[in-house]
């Protein structure tokens, strides 16, 4: 049995193999490259297009977060899944969930807009974070607004290194108020390979934040773990 | 010659009353006229109005501007209910409706309530058809049994809401509105997950359907249960009543009634339906801190389908219900 999970920007695929964590990721468009020659009745699905893919069950993106998290973290108070359209907080203690899904700051879709503005590769970003001098003030928390507040911080002498480290930690401000008191929180998600992302959410948070090796796949992971 | 009495049978056309929240009907039917509750055409309506912050009284407030709701006059519910209305109301006021503003009291004074029960008595001509009160006070027995049925699973969660919202103004209709409810046919549901819908009632037309589809069955709904659970023959019964509409009272007030629902109903989750830039959403932490309920919020803007995000929220909740 294999668990997909497609997203609104990656579809993951994840199998075990001898007890071994196996897996595939592709875009969303390509998902059907990641199944080729699997019977729907060997899927199990989650992930925005879970109903829209070959299945034999599925199951929503929250529960297989929790699920997937359990086999690294068993102990996990918060999970928080940065993806490429929502930002989803998870609360495992007191069975409840926060979805942003109005606004694209805080969502993965904004990393890419500033990305593309800078015309650089998504994941160059936590690599320009870290030569950062300084962290100037980025306060919006609407996407288009951070971005024009981001140009005036550029204008007003700050280096592109900077002004991405200081919309990392305006990105990291906007989570932080979906996040409930916890000791630690567990992130997931592809835009949590951005370090400079994950040094900000630690600096604003002050909690401890943990990473599964993977955390794109731990969504597939956990519609698996959830059926098998 | 043979006199003749010449027997004049002119019927006056019975007038048409707006109410844009719980306004007593069986006082409005009483006083000879037939209320129109304006918000029971927004879910359907698919309509984007221009200036607005709660959906809600933006649609109808435009809809009666434009002329698109017919209305003799209009009764605001304003005092204790929704400021948000009393502002759209004054604007339609202001496009020339005869509009008369109505206030609950949020001490529960039974003497505030029924001088303001005069007031739209007067408003509305005086009473002319006091067997309203008793006929509607027996239709308002059969909203308890519906209730009772979907609650044991006799009624679908759907027909059961559909029918209890149109009590706020029972669809204009005496007779009409009697026999629709007639014709309900019993069903045999099994009850999954069962539910409380409370806060003000969602704008999406198909909810309770789509709930139904992903294992949420609503056994509750807070607004309309207000609609039938109020009533009285007289101003002075109906004031002792209506004074204890619970949206209009202090919140301790209405959770203290919800608590006893929410056990009466043996509910299993909350669903808290709030709606974009309304004031109801500020009560969203106390209730959560107060009904000790796995509860989930949802919030809603404008009309049509329940949307995706809101059915992966729905659907999300039932697995944690599933879980526990
Ligand atoms: S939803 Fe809230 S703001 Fe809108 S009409 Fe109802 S009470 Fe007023």
């Amino acid at each position: 049995m294999i668990g997909l999970d497609v997203g609104s920007t990656a579809a993951k695929m994840v199998w075990i193999e001898n007890g071994d964590i196996k897996f595939r990721i592709t875009s969303t468009h390509k998902w059907k490259e990641l199944v080729e020659g699997i019977d729907g009745d060997n899927i199990v699905s989650t992930g925005y297009f879970r109903n829209s893919v070959p299945h034999r069950a599925s199951l929503t993106e929250l529960t297989a977060a929790i699920y997937g998290v359990r086999h690294y973290f068993p102990n996990a108070e918060v999970i928080v899944d940065i993806g490429g359209q929502d930002t989803k907080v998870i609360d495992v203690r007191n069975n409840n969930f926060l979805i942003n899904d109005k606004c694209s700051a805080g969502t993965g879709a904004f990393l890419e807009f500033v990305a593309n503005y800078f015309r650089i590769e998504l994941h160059e970003l936590g690599t320009m974070h870290a030569k950062a001098d300084r962290i100037p003030d980025i306060n919006n928390t609407c996407g288009v607004f951070a971005l024009s507040e981001m140009i005036s911080q550029l204008v007003g002498g700050y280096t592109k290194e900077e002004v991405i480290a200081g919309m990392h930690y305006a990105f990291a401000r906007k989570i932080s108020y979906m996040i409930p008191e916890a000791r630690s929180i567990v992130l997931i998600g592809g835009t949590v390979k951005n370090e400079g992302l994950v040094a900000a959410l630690r600096d604003v948070l002050k909690k401890e934040v943990l990473i599964p090796d993977e955390p794109q796949i731990i969504n597939a992971l956990g519609a698996l773990k959830y059926f098998s | 010659m043979q006199k003749h009495k010449l027997i004049l049978n002119i019927r006056m056309p019975v007038k048409k009353i707006g109410i844009t929240a719980l306004v007593p009907p069986e006082l409005i039917f009483a006083c000879g006229a037939s209320p129109f509750d304006v918000n029971n055409v927004i879910p359907s309506s698919r309509k984007y109005p221009g200036n607005k912050l709660c959906a809600w009284t933006a649609i109808w407030k435009e809809m009666l501007v434009k002329k698109e709701i017919h209305v003799d006059s209009l009764i605001v519910v304003a005092g204790g209910d929704c400021h948000n209305a009393l502002v759209d109301g004054q604007k339609a006021a202001m496009s020339g409706i005869n509009t008369h503003f109505f206030f609950y009291p949020f001490d529960g004074d039974p003497l505030y309530m029924e001088s303001q029960l005069h007031r739209l008595s007067e408003f509305l001509g005086g009473i002319k058809r006091p067997e309203k009160f008793k006929e509607i006070r027996e239709l308002k027995k059969q909203g308890l049994i519906i209730d009772t049925k979907r609650c044991c699973g006799k009624l679908s969660s759907s027909e059961a809401f559909r029918t209890l919202i149109s009590f706020s103004d029972l669809a204009g209709d005496l007779p009409g509105f009697t026999r629709n409810i007639s014709t309900l046919e019993e069903t045999d549901i099994d009850l999954g997950n069962r539910i409380a819908l409370i806060g003000v009632p969602p704008i999406y037309h198909d909810f309770h359907e789509v709930a139904r589809s992903l294992g949420l069955h609503i056994v509750f709904d807070e607004l309309p249960y207000e609609f039938i659970r109020h009533g009285g023959t007289t101003i002075q019964e109906m004031a002792h009543d209506y004074c204890n509409y619970t949206f209009a009272r202090p919140l301790e007030f209405r959770i203290d009634f919800l608590k006893k629902e929410l056990r009466r109903r043996k509910v299993d989750g909350v669903i808290h339906y709030t709606q974009f830039a309304c004031h109801h959403m500020l009560e969203d932490e106390i209730m959560r801190k107060k009904l000790d309920y796995p509860m989930l919020t949802i919030q809603g803007d404008l009309p049509g389908n329940t949307p995706q995000q809101i059915k992966l929220r729905l659907e999300a909740f039932r697995e944690m219900l599933d879980r526990i």
